[in-house]
């Protein structure tokens, strides 16, 4: 039987669900006192969707690489170089030009995981200094000019409107159901959780460690890859500025959503949560004409509070 | 008791945790000079907590200390302790591997030689020097601490115990004091040829030091040692001074684990014996190898047969365990699996893969604490709970996760209000029923068991042996490594006698329980 008033116990067992449904309603309170253009109208709901659905992509993907226990800090730079290829190849070869961008992530997520799992080096340097690769290949490629595309259907990959609804949005939610899939019900999905949570478990347990690292990092990397293309998409352009200034946000939305930065607590249902929290502040804050700088701030400390929230002190004694 | 040659006496010392787990009941040791004085007894025993009560680290329920006769107040820390002449070495975590020796003998003693903020490098230097000829280390000062063999690093743990000794009694002006040192567990990680080098040093030092040598590898212990205490459920039951009596390997091994024997207590169980012989050989061992552990490893292991690996810790049986499931690589060796050579650099899913199982007897860094105990089991047993009803994805079926975790719950009585708990709420015997228990719907063809029912109570061991006996009539095959002879006797065919990393001998149940009395 469940006591009818939540008992202290209970409270604390779901903080870190309560933290961001609570955050989120009195963001939109907050914000609508603050701005009352905010959410007045659809065209505002869709602008707001817009500047979520390329970064749920690669949140979830962030994600499952978190949960895992380990970092990915060369999301943006990915995103940025598949949003790069998608763009410089479609004028000769149009939509094959996605594959081509998807596989370069996915040799990135490769590199990445096999940094980790067969050389041992720790992830965020792997993915550190595998960013600035992806960094230097889309200012080569690109030659640092924006690519602007102009083709209709380049643009419709993103913009079609499906029931007043940009089909981006669609995208999204197709992968976040899909990453909640591969977590919750497959035997992959429990792997990446039990490497995150007890690695050394895990190894006992007889599963294929270095297997589960390289491909939660190809995932992540594929989701990267294919936030980059919807990204470029909707803004008709491949441009050295996609993704500058996501880093922190991206990381801060996983954990805001609830997911441990020490891995195996919490999961992707959580992140779209983090995400709407975070995008809608961003959005909110621009819409109240604060400063860029400022908003860095703001997320910087976003981020901190919310990493000394949900970090997992039972199980951690010595943090690196 | 020659009052001359006591140094230090604790007397009557009870310590109980959280009111409930009475740690120590009513101890009393001494420590005389000069010599190597051993504890021994089974984890759990009470032996680290009366270490730690000695340097300050507890305080004691109760009890008294003296000091050459003169009684004391416990120390309430490390520091106060180091005033009194007495210093603790740790098993692990003691080194720090990226210091430079001399940085690390002085690492927390930098303030006495501190000039104008400088360090006195020169003069440290000089004191480590002599302070190293003295004690008789040999290794160079400007080395890391990494560079240097495990045993050495030991020497100079030990080095850096005593000066910080005498530094403290230097402080405090008290009369020239003989410093008492502890060492818990000091030769675990050391192999053998660098566990003889400790021991040869640590008798040079006796002149000097007296020691507390904290262990329970029985065969070092009645080679070194003068006197060894025995203790057991936090109760002193025996007291040895080797210099008058002599103590029979076999009679310590009886008093660090208990007087009563398995049949007594296991009455109802005839071991589960199987006609094994006939029928194939499932694992063969050809000359294993791996260099200071263990040498020239070959046995046959047939189906539904458990061949127990036996010997005083330290000789090489537990890492024959790990090699096998490749937590540990061997150097050089065969293994052959149902007829299939497999690798010895194989890892543990590849194992698992061939059909071997393992538990490594420590529960707590196996089992994933906060998940529910289903999780627990599922997570060696995919095969059984997927169900793939589009042909390309494998999907876990709830149910059948769920089913497949209270079979094994009900059958091994693990007592939890539902497969939904998580297991770090779980007491210590159920937990490790989860952990062993996962492997009961599995069914690999060979389990290898490490302390299996290490650190829980006679109703959850019964329980357990009752499942392990149940899967060996299945055809299961195992391999027993263990600290408790009674358990070798209830679940082994046969048994490998092993020391110093070799086979000495391969015994019969029967024979075995003759020679070890049982």
């Amino acid at each position: 039987m469940r006591e009818s008033i939540p008992s202290r116990e209970w409270l604390q067992r779901n903080l870190n669900t309560i933290i961001p449904v609570s955050g989120l309603i009195l963001l939109l309170i907050g914000l609508r006192i603050a701005n009352p253009y905010f959410l007045a109208s659809w065209d505002s709901v869709i602008t707001l969707v817009y500047g979520m659905s390329f970064f749920l992509v690669a949140a979830c993907g962030l994600t499952l690489v978190i949960l895992m226990g380990s970092f990915d800090f060369s999301v943006p730079s990915v995103l940025k170089l598949s949003a790069m290829i998608f763009a410089v190849l479609y004028p000769s070869l149009g939509f094959l030009s996605i594959p081509a961008a998807l596989a370069v992530s996915l040799v990135f997520g490769f590199v990445n995981g096999l940094l980790l799992a067969r050389f041992n080096i720790p992830s965020f340097m792997a993915t550190l200094a595998t960013s600035m690769i992806a960094e230097g290949a889309a200012q080569v490629i690109s030659g640092g000019y924006t690519r602007m595309i102009t083709d209709p259907a380049f643009r419709a990959l993103s913009t079609t409107m499906i029931a007043g609804l940009p089909s981006i949005f669609y995208w999204a939610i197709a992968i976040w159901l899909i990453s909640i899939f591969l977590t919750f019900v497959t035997p992959f999905g429990r792997a990446i959780y039990a490497v995150g949570g007890n690695l050394v478990g895990a190894r006992l347990a007889g599963i294929n460690v270095k297997m589960v690292r390289i491909l939660t990092f190809m995932v992540c990397s594929l989701f990267a890859g294919l936030s980059g293309i919807l990204y470029a998409s909707q803004i008709q352009a491949g441009h050295m500025q996609v993704g500058v200034l996501d880093m922190i946000p991206l990381f801060a939305s996983v954990v805001v959503g609830g997911t441990a930065l020490t891995g195996g607590v919490g999961g992707v249902h959580r992140t779209l949560l983090g995400v709407l929290i975070i995008r809608w502040l961003d959005s909110g804050l621009s819409m109240l004409a604060i400063d860029l700088n400022v908003r860095m701030i703001v997320f910087g400390v976003i981020a901190i509070v919310m990493a000394i929230l949900t970090i997992d002190r039972r199980r951690i004694k010595i943090m690196k | 008791m020659d009052i001359q040659k006591q140094l230090l006496e604790a007397k009557n010392i009870s310590k109980t945790f959280d009111n409930v787990v009475r740690a120590l009941d009513a101890v009393t040791i001494e420590v005389r000079k000069n010599e190597i004085l051993s504890v021994v007894g089974e984890n759990g025993a009470g032996k680290s907590t009366l270490m730690k009560i000695l340097v300050g680290v507890y305080p004691p329920d109760s009890g008294e200390l003296y000091h050459i006769g003169q009684r004391i107040p416990f120390p309430r820390n490390p520091i106060e302790a180091l005033r009194r002449g007495i210093s603790i070495v740790y098993q692990e975590r003691g080194v720090i591997p990226h210091l430079k020796v001399y940085q690390f003998l002085f690492l927390g003693l930098e303030e006495k030689f501190t000039r104008l903020g400088r360090l006195q490098l020169e003069k440290i230097i000089g004191i480590a020097k002599s302070v190293f000829d003295e004690l008789g280390v040999r290794c160079d000062l400007g080395s890391y601490m990494y560079e240097l063999p495990l045993s050495t690093q030991k020497m100079v743990e030990i080095a850096k115990a005593i000066l910080s000794i005498r530094l403290a009694i230097g402080d405090s002006g008290a009369p020239d004091i003989t410093p008492i040192i502890i060492l818990d567990e000091p030769t675990a990680p050391l192999s053998i040829e660098e566990r003889d080098e400790l021991f040869q040093y640590l008798l040079n030092l006796k002149k000097n030091n007296s020691f507390i040598f904290v262990s329970h590898i029985i065969p070092e212990v009645m080679k070194f040692s003068d006197r060894i205490y025995v203790l057991r459920d936090g109760k002193l039951v025996a007291h040895h001074d080797l210099s008058v009596e002599k103590v029979s390997e076999e009679q310590l091994f009886r008093e660090i684990v208990g007087r009563v024997s398995y049949y007594e207590l296991y009455g109802g169980h005839e071991y589960g014996r199987a006609e094994a012989e006939g029928r194939p050989i499932i694992l063969s061992v050809r000359n294993l190898t791996k260099k200071g552990y263990y040498q020239d490893i070959t046995f046959d292991l047939r189906e539904g047969e458990c061949i127990g690996l036996f010997g005083p810790a330290g000789c090489g049986k537990s890492e024959i365990a790990k090699t096998l499931y490749g937590e540990l690589l061997a150097d050089s060796g065969k293994l052959i699996v149902d007829n299939k050579e497999i690798s010895i650099k194989g890892e543990p899913h590849s194992r698992l893969r061939r059909g071997i199982g393992y538990f490594s007897g420590e529960t707590g860094k196996e089992l994933f604490l906060y998940w529910p105990i289903k999780k627990n089991v599922s997570i060696v047993n995919f095969e059984k709970i997927v169900r793939s009803p589009l042909k390309i994805v494998s999907v876990i079926s709830f149910k059948a996760e769920k089913i497949l975790a209270e079979k094994i719950v009900k059958k091994l009585r693990i007592k939890a209000p539902s497969v939904d708990t998580e297991c770090y709420s779980l007491s210590g015997g159920s937990k490790q029923k989860v952990s062993v228990g996962k492997w009961l719907e599995r069914s690999p063809k060979i389990l290898i068991l490490e302390d299996p029912t290490i650190g829980i109570d006679v109703g959850a061991r019964e329980d357990i042996y009752e499942v392990l006996l149940e899967m060996k009539k299945n055809g299961i095959s195992m391999i027993l490594v263990s600290d408790d002879p009674k358990e070798y006797a209830i679940l082994c065919d046969k048994i490998v006698l092993m020391r110093d990393g070799k086979i000495q001998k391969m015994y019969t149940n029967e024979e075995f329980k003759k020679v070890m009395e049982l």
